[in-house]
């Protein structure tokens, strides 16, 4: 090997930056990496490869190597979604309380909010798609992983009210893991408060169109997420109701290949079309002016 | 003075840069594809990380990853050398940004000399003579016909995000002008991305004629002679020298005023080439920047007495310019031949293989770069070139029969080289009369089929 023949010509000595004694040891080498900045390289969850962030923002926040899309923050997707500067907030301030005093969900709540920024797991207003006026909602993965309890059921039935009375379509991104533990029976009744609000909705003429994202599951699911007069959903969704560790141990057999993705739920008829994150507007702007 | 540089490259440019990084006892980390472990550049340097499998896109070009070994490696400076990521304005701003430097220049000059129509406007705008061209690039191919109609056939289609030849096209009539944009354009969008083209004015018989430049951080600029790059097969170089026999001391002056200003009016530091091209009445016009160390660099290292590479580094590190323009002096002349792993029976045909027998020509005035070794399999997956054979003599007919001596040398087995063609070319008649139109038509029709 030429490698081991070779004569190594002495390295200047360093003026002492301190770096020299961090990249001494092997184990030490950790500490160097700080110097990237934070934020600036994230892992695709899928194909486990290191991305730039400013590439993942220009891809729409999908993996640029292998396409899968990251979850990303209801504002984040209402301004990849509707016309510049068109979305207003509705009902910012609603928030939920602790019907059934369960310990430290108060506190939990408040940390969200502050972290988040969001007063719930669900952000809803009116926008512009394409000109045309619509009112949308979008479900946080970052606030208690967009379980729904009584903030996110009201919000979101005073959304579809409110677009009945304006006559306004409903857009809603779903993404939930399901009804919120923390309200127990409470949260539930959101299932049935939502749908009925949608019946009513829907009986008055309004177009109700649902995009169900990573993850959709639970009481979600069991509820206004299949609820649309048109069904869409991301690539890879992973959308359900139980969970499929659940539902494998209660029927004791193993589950298909591809069990709860949205291609899965599309070739079985839950959902009428997979849209890439690209053409979501294109779709739903279509999909809005051919309902008139 | 950093400690540390990795050598974002392969093959001889990245032996070239360790030479210099050991000469200035700074410690060198290689990086190398799967396919290159057992390559010289990666044997050489005192770390070597493996960066991917061997396709370039997965691991040369592979930004995250090289940037990653940088970091892990604890490197202060990236070289990019030539090709793969030298002109990659985002791979130089991520340098950036994790507070590494990108031994070349600044990121927003190589944007600005990247995109090939803008480069022209800052050209303009410093008064520095351009081929007659479109103002602003379009995707419109009509209304790049329109324009080539007014200036007048034959026009050169180019690519603006072009370079290496790629997404250009001469379009001799109108005739042929609508089909051969479509296929310029089909090709920059494939290989860069960026379907914008621009028109200028085709100068059939042109000298390519470049100009090394140098700057410091403080705005210094200084030229270090210029380049006689006109031999070339299909935009590729074969042989190089320096001083151009074409050129006269007039236009050579004037040239290189031009090139200074270019560079400052680009706000460049580091290395770099000003490219002309240069009709038959020495009238020059500027066609691109290339923001990188060329390939063709040794023979102004051998006029000039300049370590190119070293002062690559010494001038991202902060040093001014080790020479003032007036301490710059030529001396002699220089010619390079590339050794390609390509069959010119067999229009050129890239090769792949182990080398069973290796002699490389030394002695005085002869200079190889190479990064072949006895028992080196060369790998299929990278541009084809072997070795740059250098010679420096006080003539050029001194250096054109150094080169056929040093030629006649060599002596590569095992693949298929472009050795004995090189070694016919510099000693025709038609290379001492320094005609180099007529050279390059005999490598047109060496090239047997060959359809635009």
């Amino acid at each position: 090997m030429l490698r081991d023949k070779f004569k190594r010509p002495a390295v200047t000595e360093a003026e002492n930056t301190g770096r020299e004694e961090q990249r001494a040891g092997k184990e030490n080498w950790q500490e160097i990496l700080p110097q990237v900045p934070d934020g600036m390289f994230r892992k695709c969850g899928s194909c486990k490869k290191i991305l730039y962030e400013k590439d993942v923002r220009d891809n729409w926040y999908c993996c640029p190597k292998c396409g899968t899309g990251f979850r990303i923050d209801p504002l984040t997707r209402i301004r990849m979604t509707a016309d510049v500067h068109s979305f207003q907030e509705w009902d910012a301030d609603l928030c939920g309380g602790n019907p059934l005093d369960f310990p430290e969900y108060e506190e939990k709540l408040e940390q969200l909010r502050a972290k988040t920024g969001l007063a719930d797991a669900v952000l809803t207003g009116t926008a512009a798609i394409r000109g045309i006026p619509v009112a949308i909602g979008a479900m946080s993965a970052d606030f208690l992983m967009g379980s729904m309890g009584w903030a996110v059921g009201e919000r979101l039935t005073r959304l579809i009210e409110r677009a009945e009375t304006e006559a306004l379509p409903v857009i809603l991104f779903c993404c939930s893991g399901g009804a919120r533990m923390q309200e127990g029976i409470v949260s539930l009744m959101q299932m049935a408060k939502i749908s009925q609000a949608l019946q009513r909705y829907s009986e008055h003429g309004g177009l109700y169109i649902p995009v169900l994202t990573d993850p959709t599951m639970g009481g979600v699911t069991a509820s206004f997420a299949m609820l649309g007069d048109v069904i869409l959903a991301e690539p890879g969704a992973m959308i359900g109701f139980a969970g499929a560790r659940v539902i494998r141990q209660t029927i004791g057999q193993k589950l298909p290949e591809g069990f709860q993705s949205a291609e899965f739920l599309q070739k079985h008829g839950f959902i009428d079309r997979i849209v890439k994150r690209d053409q979501m507007r294109g779709t739903l702007s279509f999909l809005l002016r051919s309902s008139g | 003075m950093y400690q540390k540089i990795l050598i974002a490259n392969r093959g001889e440019i990245a032996v070239r840069i360790i030479r210099a990084c050991r000469e200035l006892g700074i410690a060198t980390v290689a990086v190398c594809s799967e396919a290159d472990r057992e390559a010289l550049h990666a044997q050489l340097a005192d770390e070597r990380i493996c960066i991917g499998p061997p396709r370039a896109a997965e691991s040369y070009l592979n930004m995250e990853q090289v940037l990653s070994a940088a970091l892990v490696s604890g490197a202060q400076a990236v070289h990019p050398g030539f090709g793969f990521l030298s002109e990659n304005t985002k791979f130089a701003r991520m340098c950036q940004q994790c507070g590494i430097d990108f031994i070349g220049p600044s990121p927003e000059s190589i944007e600005k000399m990247g995109d090939k129509s803008q480069a022209r406007q800052t050209m303009i705008a410093a008064g520095v003579p351009v081929i007659p061209g479109m103002e602003e690039a379009t995707e419109d191919a009509q209304e790049a016909e329109a324009f080539a109609d007014q200036i007048g056939y034959p026009v050169m289609i180019k690519a603006s995000a072009g370079g290496g030849g790629k997404g250009m096209r001469e379009a001799a009539s109108k005739e042929v002008f609508a089909e051969l944009f479509a296929v310029a354009q089909q090709e920059a969008i494939q290989s860069f991305g960026d379907g914008r083209m621009y028109v200028e004015k085709f100068l059939g018989g042109a000298h390519h004629i470049e100009f090394q430049i140098l700057g410091d951080k403080n705005g210094n600029v200084i030229q270090l002679g210029d380049r006689d790059c006109t031999i070339q097969r299909r935009h590729q170089k074969m042989i190089e020298e320096t001083p151009s026999a074409f050129l006269k001391e007039e236009t050579r002056r004037k040239m290189g005023r031009a090139a200074v200003c270019a560079a400052k009016a680009a706000g460049y530091f580091s290395a770099g080439t000003v490219e002309f091209l240069v009709d038959d009445e020495q009238n020059f016009y500027f066609m691109e920047m290339n923001t990188r160390i060329q390939v063709e660099h040794p023979v102004t290292e051998a006029v000039t007495g300049v370590d190119l590479v070293k002062q690559m580094i010494l001038i991202s590190a902060g040093y001014p310019l080790s020479y003032r323009q007036a301490e710059v002096h030529f001396s002699g002349h220089a010619i390079e031949c590339r050794i390609s792993a390509e069959d010119p029976e067999h229009n050129f045909f890239p090769c792949a293989g182990k080398i069973t027998g290796l002699y490389l020509p030394g002695g005085n005035g002869i200079r190889v770069d190479t990064a072949l070794y006895q028992g080196y399999t060369v790998p299929p997956f990278y541009d084809s070139m072997l070795a740059k054979v250098i010679v420096h003599a006080p003539t050029r007919d001194e250096a054109i029969w150094k080169m056929r001596s040093a030629l006649g040398e060599l002596v590569i087995e095992g693949i298929t080289t472009n050795a004995d063609f090189q070694y016919e070319l510099v000693g025709s008649r038609e290379f001492a009369k320094a005609d180099m139109n007529a050279i390059n038509k005999i490598l047109e029709e060496k090239v047997k089929g060959e359809r635009l």
